[in-house]
């Protein structure tokens, strides 16, 4: 019995051959894919698959272009990076930073998943686990960024990322991100939903996408205070990021942490997608938006559910687990 | 905001002399994790906000702050580790 292979599957994507690895990263002409959802919701749903990038999240192209413009502005020859992050802007930047021998340090908030530590260190990267409340006289939650702040002030060979107030960041998205769904959806998006984070994403993705048509619906999912979907930031408990242009945004929707890990679960199991569970959220927020008929949605799926198989297994409780 | 009455006896002592905070907290915290409760830490910071982030992250973390001094360019703490850390 023979098989025919669909013609769309033999396309030059099966000579695909890289260089090096930053090649893989995505842009207009090799961007993350954009993929159906048909079961955990109704209607023309995509998410964009950002951790099939190759540093595995949507961080790799805004950690990209801040290493780029920082070498455009400041230099990198001598230099020591500093990033205040979750965890996927350290890990895009520390392979990147390794590519160009530069030291890297990350300051995460305390708590995030020991996965995310081991990739960092792994990569080399020198990581400072941070209470959300080192700096008192800070808003809470901030205090990873306070730390690399008051890291880089102290000592001049010491130079910071700052993905909350690099604007490369929204460039990243801006050039890349928004571009590719605009071409993959073939100027059909009508939605577009992610997680809140830097800003970075939906500022980005956004301002390109109304300025293709105003009338894109672009939404913004934030998490309860006090939340466990990492990536994610609530605006009740961590300054506005400076480079959210909450202008842009057209629906603010709050997804708690039970709602966002129950659909995560369901996407492993029902689409066979092991996302993250930022991914979670903005597919739960999907599926409460009022989308008519005809309308397309996209999604950013931020990155997988690997680095998170801590934060999951307490959701699962004894499920899977043999009984006597 | 000086206290001389104060033991000044100290197990070990970190110098964040020209470190802005919170980044003397941060370094304190970790040097704390180092000695066994009921010995004492002598941190010397420069930055006034020392002065408040201190005492905050002592009251936080259950350890004990001693004694405050401030001479004319340095804050000098005195930190007792606590039981439960």
């Amino acid at each position: 019995m023979t098989t025919t292979i669909p013609t769309n599957s033999v396309t030059d994507r099966g000579l695909r051959r890289y260089a090096d690895v930053r090649d893989l990263l995505p842009d207009v002409d090799n961007p993350s894919p954009l993929l159906r959802l048909n079961r955990v919701v109704t209607g023309e749903v995509y998410l964009k698959l950002e951790w099939l990038n190759p540093f595995g999240s949507v961080k790799d192209r805004a950690a990209a272009a801040i290493l780029a413009g920082l070498e455009r502005d400041v230099g990198l020859d001598g230099r020591h990076l500093v990033e205040a992050t979750s965890g996927n802007t350290g890990i895009a930047l520390a392979a990147l930073a390794a590519l160009h021998r530069i030291p890297v340090t990350v300051t995460v908030p305390e708590g995030i998943p020991e996965e995310k530590k081991v990739i960092l260190r792994m990569l080399g990267a020198e990581v400072w686990e941070t209470p959300d409340d080192l700096c008192p006289m800070d808003m809470p939650k901030d205090g990873a960024i306070a730390l690399a702040r008051s890291l880089v002030a102290s000592e001049n060979r010491f130079v910071l990322g700052d993905q909350y107030r690099n604007h490369d960041n929204v460039t990243a998205h801006y050039t890349t991100t928004g571009p590719e769904i605009w071409r993959q959806t073939e100027g059909r998006v009508r939605w577009f939903v992610t997680g809140l984070g830097t800003g970075g994403t939906v500022t980005g993705v956004g301002r390109y996408l109304k300025e293709r048509d105003r009338s894109i619906k672009v939404v913004a999912v934030e998490p309860q205070p006090g939340h466990r979907i990492p990536g994610l930031k609530s605006l009740a408990e961590a300054k506005q990021p400076e480079i959210l242009d909450l202008d842009l945004i057209d629906e603010l929707v709050r997804v708690d942490d039970e709602p966002a890990y129950d659909t995560t679960r369901r996407l492993w199991r029902e689409e066979a997608l092991t996302v993250g569970p930022s991914t979670g959220a903005v597919v739960a927020a999907i599926g409460r938006l009022d989308i008519g008929e005809e309308e397309p949605v996209v999604g950013i799926s931020a990155d997988s559910g690997f680095k998170y198989t801590t934060y999951l297994a307490e959701t699962l409780g004894d499920e899977g687990l043999p009984r006597p | 905001m000086t206290d001389t009455t104060h033991d000044q006896r100290a197990d070990a002592t970190l110098d964040c002399s020209g470190l802005l905070c919170p980044l003397p907290v941060y370094k304190a915290s970790l040097a704390l994790r180092q000695l066994s409760p009921g010995q004492v830490l002598h941190l010397v910071t420069t930055d006034p906000g020392a002065l408040e982030d201190v005492p905050a992250m002592a009251r936080q973390t259950g350890d004990t702050l001693l004694g405050v001094e401030r001479t004319e360019t340095n804050q000098l703490f005195w930190i007792e580790k606590g039981p439960h850390r």
